[in-house]
Parts: C-alpha cells; sequence; structure tokens
C-alpha cells in the first residue's frame, strides 16, 4: 500500500515538474492556429476606440482579434501594415509576426485582407501623427 | 507684375513656407524600444516594435509613447507576468517621455554627421512620471535621422514591485535602449 501511495506522489511530482517546466517555456503561439475572440472591420475597431477608448480598451486589449479591411501602406519592408479607413482618421497598424513578414510582399495596396493580431492598445492623435490601434504579431488569414 | 503672377509666386512661397517649416519635425511609428533587467539567475530582455515618436529640431523637443503591451518576450509566461502583475498594462496601457535636447543649438539637422544629444526630460510609466536625463546619439542622414539612447532606470522608482521570491530573476535596475529611424514629417 505505501509503495502505491508512493509511486503516486512521484508520478504527480514528475507531472508537476513536467507541467512547469512547459509552461515556463511556452512560447507565444503562432496566431495562425488560434481562433480569435471577435471579428470586425478596421473601421468598426477604429471607431470603437475612437468613441470610448476605455470601453474599447476593455473588449479588445490584450485579445486575439480578426480584422477585415483593405491595405493602405505596407511600410518597414514589410512588417508592418497598415489597413485603411475611410471613414476615419484612425488608422489600423499591424506590426507582422516574424513568420509572416517575407509573405506581406506579395500583398497590393488597396487589397482586402483578414488580419489576426494581438490588441496592444490605441495611440490617439497625441502626437500629431494620427490616431492609430495597433496589433501585434499578425498574420494574414488564409483563404479557404 | 500681372495679378495672376503674383498670385502664384504668393502660393508658391507660402507653400515653401509651409513645406521647410515641416521639416523641422521627424517621426515614427515603428521605433524599436528595448530593455534588459539583469539579475544573477537570469537576463529577461523584452523588445517593442511599435513606439511612436515626434522629435522637434526647431523646439529641440522629444516625445515618445509606448503601449506597454507592445513588448514582445521569448517566453509567453513572462510577457502575461510583465503585464498583469509588473506593468499592470491593463490600468496603465502607456508609457510616455517628453523631454528637450538641451544642447539643440549644437546640432545641425540639415548636415549629415552624427550629434550627441544631451536629454531631460519627464518618463511616465506604471502611472508614476519621473525626471530622466541622458544622452543620446543622433545621426543626420539624407533620407532622415537615425536616433539611439541607453538609459537605465530603477522598477522602484515607478512603484514596479519585485517579490522577494523573484529578486533573484528579476533587477529593480532595468537598462533600457532605444532605437528609432526617424523620418521628416510631411
Amino acid at each position: 500500500m505505501k509503495r502505491i501511495i508512493l509511486f503516486i506522489i512521484l508520478v504527480a511530482v514528475l507531472a508537476g515538474g513536467w507541467y512547469a517546466y512547459n509552461e515556463y517555456n511556452r512560447k507565444n503561439i503562432n496566431l495562425a492556429q488560434v481562433q480569435p475572440t471577435a471579428t470586425l472591420t478596421a473601421a468598426q475597431l477604429a471607431w470603437a476606440f475612437e468613441k470610448d477608448s476605455a470601453s474599447a480598451n476593455k473588449n479588445y486589449l490584450g485579445k486575439i482579434i480578426l480584422v477585415s479591411g483593405a491595405v493602405k501602406n505596407i511600410e518597414n519592408e514589410g512588417s508592418i501594415v497598415v489597413l485603411r479607413q475611410d471613414s476615419s482618421t484612425t488608422s489600423i497598424r499591424c506590426s507582422m509576426d516574424s513568420t509572416y513578414i517575407t509573405k506581406t510582399n506579395s500583398l497590393q495596396k488597396g487589397q482586402s485582407i483578414n488580419i489576426i493580431g494581438a490588441c496592444t492598445g490605441y495611440n490617439s492623435d497625441e502626437l500629431g501623427l494620427g490616431a492609430d490601434v495597433i496589433l501585434n504579431r499578425c498574420v494574414v488569414q488564409q483563404n479557404k | 507684375m500681372k495679378t495672376s503672377y503674383k498670385i502664384i509666386l504668393t502660393a508658391l512661397i507660402c507653400f515653401t513656407a509651409i513645406c521647410l517649416h515641416a521639416q523641422n519635425k521627424f517621426f515614427t511609428k515603428s521605433g524599436k524600444i528595448e530593455f534588459l533587467s539583469n539579475a544573477p539567475l537570469k537576463d529577461i530582455t523584452a523588445v517593442n516594435k511599435t513606439t511612436a515618436a515626434v522629435l522637434d529640431s526647431k523646439e529641440g523637443t522629444l516625445q515618445f509613447v509606448v503601449l506597454m503591451k507592445g513588448f514582445e518576450f521569448e517566453k509567453a509566461l513572462m510577457q502575461e507576468h510583465f503585464n498583469a502583475n509588473y506593468v499592470e498594462s491593463d490600468k496603465y496601457p502607456k508609457a510616455e517621455f517628453k523631454g528637450t535636447i538641451i544642447n539643440n543649438s549644437n546640432i545641425n539637422y540639415s548636415k549629415e554627421g552624427t550629434y550627441t544629444a544631451n536629454i531631460k526630460g519627464a518618463l511616465t510609466l506604471h502611472g508614476v512620471t519621473k525626471d530622466v536625463t541622458t544622452s543620446a546619439t543622433i545621426k543626420v542622414a539624407p533620407a532622415g535621422l537615425q536616433s539611439n539612447a541607453v538609459f537605465n532606470i530603477l522598477l522602484s522608482d515607478y512603484n514596479i514591485k519585485i517579490p522577494s521570491l523573484a529578486k533573484n530573476k528579476i533587477s529593480n535596475n532595468v537598462k533600457i535602449m532605444v532605437d528609432s529611424r526617424l523620418d521628416p514629417l510631411p
């Protein structure tokens, strides 16, 4: 009986250790494999932050979201994709995942795309540079 | 001179004046800020590649805005702890720096070269504002400016608490490295 209990404790400790080791070394998951928590157009996302940034932060800050919009600009050799708003002056700036940067070369200005990214927040026009909602670790959703 | 020529000439002068004035400001929306915590048991580093900044070469002012959730770590758990427990980015989503270049008159923004800028300003992090002084390198090139700066901060100055269990893994003294190209504001 004692041996069985000791064996169970040993397995539990090893399992716990294995879990802790994996959790400690866990890397940020590639967003191509993640289901976004919200889906909206670039215009809707911009409007949410322009209208009430505190409420938009609650809804989107730190969340994985899918944004659809037209490409306004591609910057920094493909590492930033800017989605255009016709209806507002706020852009959606998408900082591309390092595995994706080479693929942004095939994107065209004006092209409609879906981007999945982690929302890192909103810069209102405090520096006089125009307002932006910023997404990190972005991937372009592949057409199914 | 014909009236139409006068109008065109005036418009041209105004347009040029506006253009020249615009050349006073340089900006970025993809500035890089990295920090390094060097502790006995480990080094922790993270990078933010979406920093926004404006440098006004006429006024000698410099402003940076950084979204805290934009810092990327190699390990997801560190990134989550950084945001939830240390900088509390849900409560304080941004860090900002507003400063002046004390020796701005020594920097010739229209002549190529590398200049040392002495910068003094206020850094707001985790809801606390503290004075910071540092020197930066500004390299003037035809396309724009390249700015680099390194300075240290104490996390405790900004009410960022390190639990005693983590003291050997997270240093209170953190090195911040700024590396940013600044383009002329159109």
